[in-house]
């Protein structure tokens, strides 16, 4: 069967009647809390993560899927009518998108955040679907030495590029990779770091982990630092656009489209730098450039647009080799090992009809998520009267029910806690998570293909280093570790160039 | 060109050593030691064909970490500080309100102890509502009813959709 | 010195105008508070800059001498009574809308609260 094929397959999957509530559920979800400041995609999808003890996978996925692609729209929505953004990588949306919103134009800024995402969401997916089989049946071609230097390299590229410190990016890494530790040995089945604990011989299970750090760690911080002063939310009807905003936008959609989609799919690429890339060249390109910092449509359109193709982007290294590059991405691996599924590039071969499913999913999901939230979101906005104590009360409890369903067991409660309390000490201390994560994840799976290629090599550490792709990847990886040193050497360092940034920001930020 | 940079990040961020990461270098130095020690408590293993063993990731992850903190020690006087995270529901000004912090995790501690011999039902309500109330909602007999409301619905909800039965405790028989 | 306890909706503008009017009369000053307590990410009672500035303008226009606050993360009530408790404060107006025993139970108050707890006269007015 010819992909195509697959994807008709896939779409009448996703167009059951089971699988569409799902997915109506998992938009609705994601927008909500996209919209909600403090709690993330990623967040939820751990929360839920229980449900996949009794959900087929691919109504798990699919509702995982929408709350991905959901909290992308809810984010902007948030960052458009408050003068805060409510997700991390739609700080650039409110730049302009606030203005236009104070300017009386929050319709026509929603409009085209909206009709962007759909947009480059779309246009994301399909590239989606080209490129992840191809990738993935590449890699199933190379040997377990190849594949061990690509893990390794994700390893290293989401600890070394991302954030300013690699010290604290590594920390976070290692601990990772020491709680990924604790378990039997898959190959003398001693065990290991379990305290003596019987329970504890599978390892930690992944989903009290997640839930531990992104929730209750969440939870706790906010708890910490409550804000007090409410924002001001810019009241607004309808999205709609004219004409002319029509004109405007859409070639910033597609350019913005062609940023995120690359980052997305590179490890370490991430959300913020496209929609950074996206806007700069908005404004440069623009012929309405006195309206930028105060209120140019272009502004939103473009970085929205890198926003949810970048998004679409890291689905791709997820499905095609089963290494996730952001956070929603890694705990929606969880939950294919909390299936038995293993992720990785033989996926495609395994549980196609799964993975098409996924896709088709992704389609109707980005289609639902227009056409909900155009007509929905001054709705959302009164969401942001919720009461703070209910929201994270709420979040606690959520956490430690889904702790509890995993084994029905008290001591994973207590391993939320205690893990709760090292994602409070690592956002206390600026500690990123996403590499703690990636180290639980692929720490066990790096060891075991770095035991079984030894093996298969015959013990000789060189064999490492004797297919192609791995050659070259260790030395895209020396690269990317030296390259500051380099820089550095060059009289141009990275911080120069991310100071000159955000001058141009806090420029921007003072004209505006 | 390095100068004006450095300049800018001086008065951009005036040197405070944060003393409190002597926490963390602590946690690093616990986890790391912990894993040498039960590391080396293992049997090697097929050398022939397997020269990793079961010993050199954990050793070597034990290893790092201790060297990590190390570091990370001598960074701090020097005034290498991480960033506290800034969610966006986060005001990165305020000093840090931990005795909500310590009477969340309390009732978290409760909860453990509680779950088994008095259920979930109750368990969860107390979670929730002690939790509200921490948080700063004043309005406690809502709380309790909408943290009695969660609880139950959740345990029928666990029980009858996805076959998972949570502690009843002392309401055994009555749910 | 007259306390009006403000919200920016028709029940506090309520309380304004016949507070202003009270002030007036009795030749007096005004403490307006417009307080939050917080708990919402988004809360539409409490006055953002541009509601503020008409506010405090309308106030100057009507030549009565004013201080308005915004107290953040304190509960209304209580700042309203601990107003209250001030030697010189003689009057207490609010604006207040219908609640059902219900919806008291569910959402609380403030109204209810100040009206019994306050010793001293509280003037209770609606939008016209």
């Amino acid at each position: 069967m010819n992909n195509f094929d697959w994807f008709l397959q896939g779409l009448s999957e996703a167009a059951t009647p089971m699988n569409l509530l799902y997915a109506v559920i998992g938009v609705l979800l994601g927008t909500a809390v996209g919209v909600l400041p403090g709690i993330g995609p990623a967040m939820t999808v751990a929360l839920l993560l229980p449900v996949t003890y009794n959900v087929s996978p691919s109504a798990a996925f699919i509702m995982f899927a929408g709350i991905f692609y959901g909290g992308m729209y809810g984010g902007s929505t948030t960052s458009i009518l408050l003068n805060t953004p409510g997700e991390s990588s739609s700080v650039i949306t409110a730049i302009e998108g606030n203005k236009m919103a104070k300017a009386g134009r929050a319709a026509q800024a929603l409009a085209t955040a909206a009709i962007g995402s759909f947009v480059a969401g779309a246009i994301g997916t399909v590239l989606l679907a080209t490129f992840a089989p191809p990738i993935s049946r590449f890699a199933v071609t190379l040997g377990a030495p190849s594949y061990l230097a690509i893990m390794v390299f994700a390893l290293v590229a989401v600890t070394a590029v991302l954030g300013a410190s690699k010290l604290r990016g590594a920390i976070s890494l290692f601990l990772g990779l020491a709680i990924g530790c604790v378990g039997i040995d898959f190959l003398t089945g001693q065990p290991r770091a379990t305290f003596g604990l019987p329970q504890l011989s599978d390892g930690i299970d992944i989903v009290v982990i997640a839930v531990a750090i992104f929730a209750v760690g969440e939870a706790l911080w906010v708890a910490a630092h409550l804000r007090r002063r409410p924002a001001e939310i810019i009241p607004v009807g309808r999205p709609w656009m004219g004409r002319e905003d029509w004109k405007r936008s859409w070639k910033p959609w597609l350019r913005g489209t062609a940023y995120g989609f690359p980052f997305g799919a590179l490890p370490a690429g991430g959300a913020e730098l496209p929609t950074f890339l996206s806007y700069i060249t908005e404004k440069r390109l623009s012929k309405h450039k006195e309206e930028f910092g105060k209120g140019a449509i272009e502004g939103v359109a473009g970085p929205e647009a890198a926003n949810n193709a970048s998004a679409a982007g890291t689905l791709v290294p997820m499905l095609s080799l089963g290494l996730p590059t952001n956070a929603t991405a890694a705990v929606m691996l969880t939950a294919f090992v909390s299936y038995g599924i293993q992720p990785g590039p033989t996926l495609f071969e395994k549980e196609p009809l799964l993975i098409w499913t996924l896709i088709a999913s992704l389609f109707i999901g980005n289609f639902l998520l227009l056409v909900l939230n155009l007509p929905l979101a001054p709705l959302w906005a009164r969401l942001l009267r919720t009461p703070r104590p209910y929201l994270y009360a709420g979040i606690l409890f959520f956490a430690a029910l889904g702790a509890l369903a995993v084994n029905v067991q008290p001591l994973d409660l207590a391993l939320l806690l205690v893990f709760g309390l090292l994602g409070l000490m690592m956002r206390r201390f600026g500690l990123p998570v996403l590499p703690l994560i990636i180290g639980v994840i692929l720490g066990p799976r790096i060891e075991r293909q770095l035991r079984q290629s030894l093996q298969l090599g015959g013990g000789e550490w060189t064999s490492l280093f004797t297919e192609p792709v791995a050659i070259i990847t260790y030395v895209l990886m020396a690269i990317l570790l030296l390259m500051p040193l380099v820089l550095k050497l060059m009289h141009r360092s990275e911080e120069t160039l991310l100071i000159v940034e955000d001058d141009k920001d806090q420029k921007e930020k003072a004209e505006a | 060109m390095t100068t004006t940079s450095e300049k800018t990040q001086e008065n951009a961020a005036p040197r405070r050593v944060d003393k409190a990461q002597y926490l963390v270098c602590a946690v690093l130095v616990a986890v790391g030691a912990f894993l040498i020690y039960d590391a080396l408590t293992l049997d090697a293993g097929f050398a022939k064909v397997d020269p990793v063993g079961p010993k050199f990731f954990p050793l070597a992850i034990g290893v790092i970490l201790v060297v990590l903190a190390v570091i990370l020690a001598i960074a701090i006087p020097r005034g290498s500080v991480g960033e506290a995270d800034a969610g966006e529901d986060v005001d990165p000004d305020s000093p840090g309100d931990w005795r909500t912090v310590g009477l969340l995790v309390g009732v978290f501690v409760a909860v453990i102890l509680l779950v088994e011999p008095l259920g979930w039902a109750i368990a969860g309500t107390l979670l929730f509502a002690g939790a509200a109330t921490i948080l700063g909602s004043r309005h406690y007999i809502r709380n309790i009813v909408i943290g009695a409301a969660l609880a139950l619905a959740s345990f029928y909800a666990f029980y009858a959709g996805l076959g998972i039965p949570l502690p009843a405790g002392i309401l055994d028989g009555i749910l | 010195m007259i306390v009006i306890g403000y919200s920016a909706d028709p029940y506090g503008r309520a309380a304004l105008e016949h507070g202003i009017a009270e002030a007036k009369l009795r030749q007096t000053t005004l403490l307006v508070i417009n307080a939050t307590s917080g708990e919402s990410y988004a809360d539409p009672r409490f006055a953002q800059s541009g509601e503020v500035h008409d506010v405090e303008e309308h106030l100057a226009s009507c030549g009565v001498e004013f201080e308005l606050t915004q107290p953040v993360g304190v509960d209304t009530a209580d700042e309203l009574l601990t107003a209250m408790d001030r030697p010189d404060a003689a009057l207490l107006v609010i604006g207040i809308r219908h609640r059902s025993p219900v919806g008291k139970l569910l959402l609380g108050s403030v109204s209810q609260q100040l009206l019994l707890e306050c010793p001293k006269p509280v003037l209770a007015v609606k939008p016209a």
